[in-house]
């Protein structure tokens, strides 16, 4: 009986290192990504173009709040009806979906040293990433990205606006 | 009969786990979102988690299904649906408003974690069950 245990647990043991084993070497890129810090949401411009542009730094929780304390800009890159129902105290809106008419009032309003942290709808959403190349390329110098977004912000139980609370 | 319902128990628990396993290994960043949501592991962790969890469950629910290495696969079954319980139970303890990410991690709301704690209570059982029914049809 206790052999029998013994072995079923070794079984199981088995089958998991193959599941993970699986797992790490079709994930192993995003991994490498995640835990050398450079992980964003996948680029989703073209080969040449993302060899020359610079890329944002990801923020985590902290920083985003450590930034603002000291004279940074939170930047809300989601849709104008996402940011009327719900975003990070004392962001801006600067949806990317319309990126082209807004830029210009953007870049003559905030100062080119201004440190941005760009944020949208958390993990697996593009838009803070695209936002934030665009940035950089108008002559931003530091331009970070918050990947945990608007839902990570929230669920924080830090200070939020908007007319869904 | 006994045969027929220990069947029945083990295809519905291998499905569950299959289709849970398979619809996370689409999209292992969203995923990755979900588990960070919990807000129990460290930022690059979420990404450890979201890429190997889902191939251990979509490959117990294979053995499972294909009624091979029965009981080691109801074992990292039941570990990962206990796992998965205090997960929940902490969710529930710190008062966090988030999604279960159990299944579709891409698709809309999902159920919130006391349905989800339900959800894993009748998992279990059912883990308990299809080992017993095994058990009992060895002796």
């Amino acid at each position: 009986m206790f052999s029998d245990l013994k072995r079923i647990g070794l079984e199981a043991c088995v089958l998991i290192a193959f599941g993970v084993l699986v797992g790490l070497s079709l994930n192993h890129q995003l991994l490498l990504d995640a835990f050398s810090g450079h992980l964003v949401s996948p680029p989703r411009q073209t080969a040449q173009e993302s060899v020359t542009i610079a890329l944002p730094m990801p923020a985590l929780i902290d920083e985003v709040q450590q930034v603002t304390a000291s004279g940074g800009l939170i930047v809300d890159a989601r849709s104008p009806d996402q940011f009327a129902a719900g975003h990070i105290d004392g962001a801006v809106s600067l949806p990317l979906v319309e990126i082209d008419t807004v830029l210009p009032d953007f870049v003559s309003g905030v100062d080119k040293n201004r440190t941005l942290v760009i944020y949208c709808s958390g993990f697996g959403c593009p838009d803070s990433f695209d936002l934030a190349v665009r940035l950089i390329e108008s002559g931003y110098q530091d331009v970070r990205v918050f990947e945990g977004g608007y839902p990570e912000w929230r669920d924080a139980g830090l200070p939020v606006v908007g007319n869904e609370q | 009969m006994k045969r027929c319902f220990y069947h029945l128990a083990r295809l519905a628990l291998a499905l569950v786990f299959v289709y849970a396993g398979a619809v996370k290994m689409q999209d292992v960043v969203a995923f990755s979102g979900h588990v960070a949501a919990y807000q129990v592991l460290p930022y690059a962790m979420n990404y450890l988690v979201a890429a190997t969890l889902p191939y251990v469950e979509f490959l117990a629910g294979v053995m499972l299904l294909l009624n091979v290495r029965v009981r080691p696969a109801l074992l990292v079954i039941g570990a990962m649906t206990l796992v998965f319980m205090a997960a929940l139970v902490s969710v529930l303890l710190r008062g966090l408003a988030i999604d279960c990410g159990c299944f579709d991690p891409g698709g809309g709301q999902d159920v919130t974690a006391g349905v989800a704690l339900l959800r894993d209570i009748a998992l279990m059982a059912l883990v308990v069950l299809v080992w017993w029914l095994r058990v009992r049809s060895e002796e």
